[in-house]
């Protein structure tokens, strides 16, 4: 029996409209915003439309273009890693090992941790002086190491803090697609006479591919998204090397107050997330999939 | 009589004229004036800072003594402007009282987002006849409550006062006794002096020589500000033209260049907390800057250097010129209990409570608190703060509308990317005059 098209609008309808609500009023929002030269504090009434001004303003500013090339870079870095390290974590605890409920409660506590704590118990571990990072490394007889007051080292530090933070994150969707991966397609790999690696590389991990994609979608937005950390940890500092592009639009709409501005920079943040997402989800879509 | 001293009699007898007028009305015991608002629940916004930690501490005094309640908001002081203007901007806000940074001031005055002060302490049934305005330390109450003026921020006609300076503070030079004295050292006063002293200390004490700030934005230009005024530079000219690529400005980044290559580990990172960090525990032997260490250097707890710390004036340049700065309180025009959000500012900036949250830890805001007896044998080196009141620089830094996008999104990256030798001194400040200015411009300055 065929719904009718009330019934599936009637089972569809609030979600679309709580999601049109919560989703699509603060982008429609941002974009109207992006028109306006309007101060925080002072009454929208104020507001004065500049039309593309602000769009202008941004796209001739080298430090959105500074922030942006940053993002990329660190996106491309924590994310790259994170997937590697949390694909090898989950495969390597996939098994039943003893105690493997206690690693698996160890691994994704870092995740739970507010992002402020994070950037704060980070900042003190990279602390010059009395870092434990550069005690660790003391004991290798390596001398003390100034990671926020470099811009490299800076980069470095804030590239470890999300690796930390969201490894885990990748560790629980890889360990629970791997949980529904079909044993007996491993077993006829098996007698085909797959060695572990050629089951990891050409059974397993095509098997999961889809769950992979949606990884690799998530955290890249969120590499994108991720402010607090790096507020606390080097306030984009030393200059200007560790200032993604949250950051910047931070600084831009709440220490510069140009709220128009920075609604610009979002739009153009918005581009670039929706393109990699993109490219994500080329490498396999689940939604075309199950079409 | 010098600009500076002209420039506090002025306020003075202004402050006398506006306030002092009001004295005669004024006579409403103490239990009248707060017995319309008892019962009423006052939402003051603060800061995580020892003086607001030393604050709250008196706060159940408050209510004890007057029937009204307090609702204390505290947030991490990087985030509580963001908050305090969403807060402001509502048609009614949740903070009857807000503690701002002195540079906020011209920008809520311009928002219009703050009410001036005057029409409390000219109501009778609201002012303390015993509140003696003349006793606040009087470039505090500038630089912190002045708003208006020919510059804007400064004393002058048409000022208008918006609020009172309560954790208020200037800078002094902090030194490790001990180590000067095996060093054989002399306590620098000059900025040569200085300098010599720096390398010394870097050579022979085996630590950094002075601490500071140096983190990317308001901190490491905060730390150039420090050596920028007392060697005779300023932001901006009379004209409000740039003019800190001068040699001024040149000479004071290569200052604060040297002073990282001498002091401890990590500067271009550290903010207020790791450098005041770096000095009570041992890994520096010169401190320049606030003088709300003074709370925690003889505290056990925090502190590896108790007993050993002595303090002096901020050395002298071709000028001495001390920093102006810190908190103060505010009451937010939208404000629901505003006049009991007044009384709680009243009571606080009183003569005995300023003397009861110095006790604590706080920092002093009266000329009655920085010379009581009391209080200078618990804190001898008020003696040494109240000298360095007297070259207190109420033009420190422009505290314009526009001065912390300035600070934070020009200056503070171009200085700091000088502090880690990306770029030379002269290339880094040469290289801001541009987005300055049109940022200036963008304010409506005609430069």
């Amino acid at each position: 029996m065929r719904a009718s098209r009330w019934t599936v609008a009637g089972y569809i309808g609030p979600a679309v409209l709580v999601m049109a609500a919560a989703c699509l009023y603060p982008v429609l929002t941002a974009f109207q915003l992006a028109g306006f030269r309007w101060d925080m504090g002072t009454p929208w009434s104020s507001a004065v439309w500049v039309g593309w001004d602000n769009f202008r303003a941004a796209a001739g500013n080298p430090q959105v273009w500074q922030s942006l090339w940053v993002t990329l870079l660190f996106a491309a870095v924590c994310v790259t890693a994170e997937m590697l390290l949390g694909i090898a974590l989950a495969l390597a605890l996939e098994h039943p090992v003893r105690g493997m409920a206690v690693f698996r409660t160890i691994f994704i506590l870092p995740m739970m941790i507010a992002p402020i704590a994070v950037g704060l118990a980070w900042r003190y571990m990279f602390d010059a002086q009395f870092g434990l990072i550069n005690a660790l490394l003391g004991l290798a007889g390596i001398e003390p190491l100034t990671w926020l007051a470099d811009p490299t080292l800076a980069f470095v530090a804030i590239v470890v803090a999300d690796i930390w933070q969201w490894t885990p994150f990748v560790f629980i969707m890889m360990l629970a697609a791997l949980a529904g991966v079909d044993g007996s397609v491993l077993e006829a790999a098996r007698i085909d006479g797959a060695r572990w690696w050629q089951q990891i590389l050409l059974v397993k991990l095509p098997m999961v591919m889809h769950v992979i994609a949606i990884t690799l979608m998530m955290r890249l937005i969120d590499a994108f998204r991720v402010l607090e950390v790096i507020y606390v940890l080097t306030f984009g500092g030393p200059g200007n090397s560790t200032e993604i592009l949250a950051l910047h639009i931070y600084k831009t709409a709440f220490i510069g107050q140009q709220l128009g501005v920075a609604a610009a920079v979002s739009v153009l943040l918005l581009v670039v997330v929706a393109a990699l997402s993109w490219g994500a989800l080329r490498l396999s879509d689940p939604l075309k999939d199950s079409a | 009589m010098n600009p500076s001293s002209s420039r506090r009699t002025a306020l003075k007898a202004g402050a006398i004229t506006v306030f002092g007028a009001a004295l005669p009305f004024s006579g409403a015991h103490a239990q009248s004036r707060y017995a319309k608002y008892a019962g009423q629940t006052v939402t003051i916004n603060i800061p995580a800072h020892p003086h607001y930690d030393a604050m709250v501490k008196l706060i159940p005094e408050f209510t004890k003594e007057t029937g009204i309640k307090v609702e204390i908001d505290k947030l991490a002081i990087g985030r509580l402007k963001e908050k305090q203007l969403l807060e402001m901007a509502k048609p009614q806000g949740d903070y009857d009282l807000a503690c701002y940074i002195v540079m906020w001031k011209g920008e809520y005055v311009a928002k219009n987002l703050v009410q001036p002060l005057e029409p409390f302490f000219a109501n009778p049934a609201l002012a303390d006849p015993g509140y003696d305005m003349k006793d606040i330390i009087p470039i505090y109450l500038e630089n912190l409550g002045l708003v208006g003026g020919p510059k804007g921020y400064l004393a002058g006609t048409g000022a208008k006062l918006y609020g009172m300076p309560y954790g208020a503070e200037t800078s002094v030079l902090a030194y490790r006794r001990d180590i000067f004295a095996k060093l054989n050292l002399k306590v620098p006063e000059t900025y040569e002096e200085f300098g010599k002293t720096l390398r010394v200390l870097k050579d022979q004490s085996g630590i950094g020589a002075l601490t500071s700030r140096g983190q990317a934005g308001h901190q490491c230009v905060h730390a150039w500000l420090l050596h920028l005024n007392p060697l005779g530079g300023s932001v901006f000219d009379d004209q409000w033209r740039p003019r800190f690529n001068d040699a001024t400005g040149v000479a004071a980044l290569k200052f604060l260049q040297e002073v990282v290559a001498t002091g401890p580990a990590g500067i271009p990172g550290f903010g207020q907390g790791e450098a005041n960090t770096a000095f009570l525990q041992g890994q520096a032997a010169m401190y320049l800057d606030s003088t709300s260490l003074a709370g925690v250097v003889n505290d056990p707890a925090r502190s590896k250097v108790v007993g050993n710390v002595s303090w002096a004036l901020h050395p002298k340049g071709v000028r001495r010129a001390s920093q102006s700065g810190g908190l103060g309180l505010t009451i937010p025009k939208n404000a629901r209990h505003a006049d009991a959000g007044f009384l709680l500012m009243q009571w606080l900036t009183s003569k005995p409570q300023d003397k009861a949250v110095t006790r604590l830890g706080g920092a002093p805001m009266r000329n009655s608190t920085m010379s009581d007896a009391d209080i200078v044998r618990q804190y001898p080196e008020f003696i040494v703060f109240k000298e360095a009141l007297k070259y207190s620089n109420p033009d420190w830094r422009p505290i314009i509308p526009v001065w912390d996008r300035i600070n934070v999104q020009a200056l503070g990256v171009g200085i700091s990317e000088a502090l880690t030798g990306k770029k030379s001194a002269e290339d880094a400040l040469n290289g801001l005059v541009a987005p300055v200015t049109a940022i200036m411009r963008e304010a409506g300055y005609k430069v």
